[in-house]
């Protein structure tokens, strides 16, 4: 597959977030591959120890990821959700299973360079067998014109003695209407971290995003991470949520959130809850506007208010 | 004069005292103009009030720059005039890496990965060690005050204004600042150096005495020392200080001339 018979502006899309669209298409890179084109699956490649099925239905597709017993991969595996068109519905219910003693990275893209009225839901469902080291991170464009509405939803079991790593990524182009809700089940000794970013640009922008970690097993631990940015009307919510239902179990929320702007709103609401005495949750958060001092500092090397606040919130959603 | 202050009054935010009262003075371009005085003495703040922060607007006064006036200036616009400011405790920002936060002030964008490696060369730092670094808590004080000074030299500013350089550093780490501050004179850049410490002023050529707000003198460095160490009672530290430049930068016969200037109340 070469690029030309993949949407230019989606492989763009991704390049703006410093993905190598180079080992992106099958038939090139070591990963293992699956890519949409609106609700038609145009690509697929899998490798050894991964399997990956597709299958279309009216809306979208239903897929399997399955990571063999003992696969442990480098390159990431790469599932591109990409719509071209400004409008239409796509609907995706993804299944990803890792057996046990497995290390892999996916990396998810969900790009509509054009919407203008399109509609995207996810319901995954995620498996995460005992010993493996898992992240996935999704990166999502919704183009310029807050033209999408975006839904995913996800739930995520995370077994024994797991590290599981959830990166989720909205700060290019204007998100539109976001509504997103991740639970995850952490099982005993895993360790969850779990890093969401948005930036809401505009009036038309909308973000609420629900993350919720329960820490179901003796000594799991968590840490729930939401960084956002809300200027020129739009508006943020962030709920972070973290319950402590084992004897020693560890978590904490932590929520930044900037507004900037006339209209703009930014709102945290960190919810935690300890269900066994030796638990042990807490959170913290933050609202508001960058330190006086900060700009100033970035003024005197010739920046605007505004160049320097955009520098700022640049480097808060990029920060780990 | 590439600087030039008259009559500077600077009031508290609620108008009720005065830091700074009637601050005349000026700075020769290609120097190294060093402005002392004791803590509380005004010294940040009328460095604050040149750069054009908000909250240190002068009630009276004039401040001109290469000929401009820039009194009721902001300080995007002074900055872009080619004057800077290194603080004496940069912020320190997660996410903002060192290469990208050096860029920040460079105006002509080709070559940039030369201009901020040259930068990082002439603060000491090497270059591969910190293209990949964050300007967060990892650095240590003495490593964040070097990328500023990197950021600053990076711009290319007719003048820089650095408030306290010295502080938290040990003096290994000093003497090597001295040098930096030498560095930057020969790249045709004036500084004005804001310092208590009559040692590091020694790289001066000339200095301000400020005192309780009031500027009481402007001269060559060593006499604004002698003067500065006369109002501090000290006499012996003065000697040292001086006597340990002999032969680098004056004789001892100057040296004795200029203790002599003052009343040292013994």
């Amino acid at each position: 597959m070469t690029n030309s018979e993949y949407p230019e502006d989606i492989l763009q899309s991704l390049e703006d977030y410093n993905i190598d669209i180079n080992d992106f298409l099958p038939g090139h890179g070591k990963g293992a591959k699956l890519l949409l084109d609106f609700n038609k699956i145009k690509g697929i490649e899998q490798i050894e120890g991964v399997i990956l099925k597709g299958k279309e239905i009216e809306n979208g597709i239903v897929a399997d990821v399955i990571i063999k017993e003992g696969t442990k991969i480098e390159e990431p595996i790469h599932l591109c959700f990409g719509v071209n068109k400004e409008s239409g519905v796509q609907e995706i219910f993804p299944r990803i299973i890792a057996e046990n003693n497995t290390e892999v990275k996916v990396q998810a893209h969900c790009s509509f360079p054009n919407a203008n009225g399109l509609i995207h839901k996810m319901f995954g469902h995620f498996y995460i067998g005992d010993n493996c080291n898992f992240t996935y991170s999704e990166t999502h464009y919704h183009g310029e014109n807050s033209g999408a509405l975006v839904a995913p939803v996800g739930y995520m079991y995370i077994g024994k003695n797991s590290i599981f790593e959830n990166n989720f990524n909205l700060t290019k182009g204007t998100p539109g209407k976001v509504k997103i809700l991740i639970d995850i089940f952490a099982m005993e000794n895993s360790i969850i971290r779990s890093n969401i970013k948005a930036f809401g640009k505009c009036k038309g922008d909308s973000i609420r995003i629900r993350d919720s970690v329960f820490l179901e097993g003796h000594h799991a631990r968590s840490v729930i991470k939401m960084k956002a940015a809300a200027k020129d009307g739009g508006e943020v919510l962030m709920y972070g949520m973290t319950e402590g239902n084992a004897p020693y179990c560890n978590g904490h929320v932590e929520c930044s959130e900037i507004v900037l702007g006339k209209g703009s709103i930014c709102r945290a609401r960190p919810f935690i809850r300890a269900l066994d005495a030796t638990s042990s949750v807490s959170h913290e958060a933050s609202l508001g506007r960058f330190p006086q001092k900060w700009l100033d500092e970035l003024m005197a090397k010739g920046l605007s208010e505004p160049e320097a606040t955009d520098i700022l919130i640049e480097a808060m959603l990029q920060e780990e | 004069m590439l600087l030039e202050l008259e009559n500077i009054t600077i009031p508290t935010l609620d108008q009720k005292c005065v830091i700074v009262n009637k601050a005349s003075f000026g700075i020769k371009e290609g120097s190294i103009h060093a402005l002392m005085g004791p803590n509380g003495s005004g010294k940040s703040t009328l460095a604050y009030a040149i750069m054009g922060l908000p909250n240190y607007r002068p009630s009276e006064g004039k401040i001109y720059f290469d000929g401009n006036d820039i009194t009721d200036l902001t300080i995007t616009e002074r900055a872009r005039l080619g004057m800077t400011l290194a603080w004496q405790e940069p912020a320190r920002i997660e996410g903002l890496t060192v290469p990208k936060y050096i860029c920040l002030g460079i105006k002509e964008k080709k070559n940039l990965k030369e201009k901020v490696m040259e930068a990082l060369e002439i603060v000491n730092l090497e270059p591969d060690r910190y293209f990949n670094r964050t300007i967060d808590d990892t650095l240590s004080g003495g490593e964040r005050k070097r990328v500023e000074l990197a950021a600053v030299i990076a711009m290319r500013p007719k003048l820089i204004i650095l408030d306290e350089p010295d502080s938290g550093l040990d003096m290994i780490v000093i003497e090597d600042f001295l040098n930096i501050f030498n560095k930057i004179r020969n790249l045709d850049m004036t500084i004005l150096l804001i310092t208590h410490r009559e040692d590091i002023g020694m790289v001066a050529d000339y200095g301000t005495l400020l005192w309780r707000g009031d500027v009481l003198m402007t001269a060559e460095f060593p006499k604004v020392m002698v003067h500065y160490c006369a109002k501090a009672g000290l006499k012996d530290f003065c000697r040292r200080t001086l006597f340990q430049q002999e032969g680098k930068c004056f004789g001892k016969e100057y040296i004795e001339g200029l203790l002599k200037e003052v009343d040292w109340n013994d």
